[in-house]
């Protein structure tokens, strides 16, 4: 290989190990900066710009709703296993299963409304802009996910069906 | 080559030169490219390097070197903290939507 050509293969090799090394770094120190935090609830601060007496507001909220929210995963979390019991080991599904799945889709239900309860208190709290701002987003990050898990569903069907 | 044993008016040197080439015909524009490769030989190396060799040239130099060094860190640096603070972002948030919402995505 000629020189020139050997400096400049050298040159880019280390100008690409200094722009990653310098990347890597960055994105490990503001990471580990960031870590520091293990409040749950310091993405709102941070996101929706909330004053400490905002804070204080949404915080007494969130620990009241904790319990609450709890409850209901244990109640959904026992309902599971009466249907897993339901179902074990059946070729059909039972009188016994179908009730167990109405039981559990009306539990599902519940705990999506008082989440949702929870969200328009904790978007009451807020300003109003970044309360509108802040329950849009719960929503779709909630509510929202099991939207498109179904639109995926719904189309993905009917595709299907389109090529029978 | 000793230039003491060199002559060249040597007569014996002469009809050996002249039996050598006989029988061999000089190629076309024999002497035009005599004189190009002469003339090219007088040119200065530094003229007749290629781009590759300036760059290569250029990439040594100290000032344009360490330039290029502490820019590459600072852009570096500002592109990875950019995307740490979108990764702790998506942490954060992922952190709270798990505490308030740990059904909603069907677990």
């Amino acid at each position: 290989m000629k020189r020139p050509l050997l400096i400049l293969v050298i040159a880019l090799l280390a100008g690409g190990a200094l722009f990653a090394g310098s990347y890597v770094m960055g994105r490990r120190v503001c990471e580990a900066c960031s870590a520091r935090t293990t409040d749950d609830l310091g993405w709102l601060r941070q996101e929706f710009h909330l004053s400490d007496a905002e804070m204080a507001r949404v915080r007494a909220l969130h620990d009241g709703y904790l319990p609450k929210c709890a409850d209901m995963c244990g109640q959904i979390a026992a309902k599971k296993q009466e249907l897993d019991v339901a179902l074990a080991g059946a070729t059909n599904i039972s009188p016994v299963a179908k009730q167990k799945l109405t039981e559990l889709a009306v539990l599902r239900s519940q705990c999506q409304a008082q989440m949702l309860e929870h969200f328009i208190q904790v978007s009451h709290a807020m300003p109003p802009e970044q309360g509108r701002r802040y329950l849009s987003e719960m929503e779709r990050l909630t509510i929202g996910a099991h939207e498109q898990t179904e639109q995926t569903m719904s189309t993905h069907a009917g595709h299907v069906h389109g090529e029978h | 080559m000793n230039q003491e044993n060199f002559n060249p008016n040597d007569a014996k040197l002469s009809a050996l030169l002249h039996r050598s080439r006989s029988g061999h015909s000089l190629p076309p524009r024999f002497q035009e490219d005599v004189w190009r490769r002469i003339e090219e030989s007088e040119i200065p190396v530094a003229v007749r390097r290629g781009w590759l060799d300036a760059l290569a040239a250029w990439a040594l130099r100290p000032r344009f070197a360490l330039a290029t060094a502490i820019v590459l860190v600072l852009a570096g640096s500002l592109a990875g903290a950019r995307q740490g603070r979108q990764a702790a972002r998506a942490d954060a948030q992922s952190r709270y939507v798990a505490s308030v919402a740990p059904n909603s995505l069907g677990k």
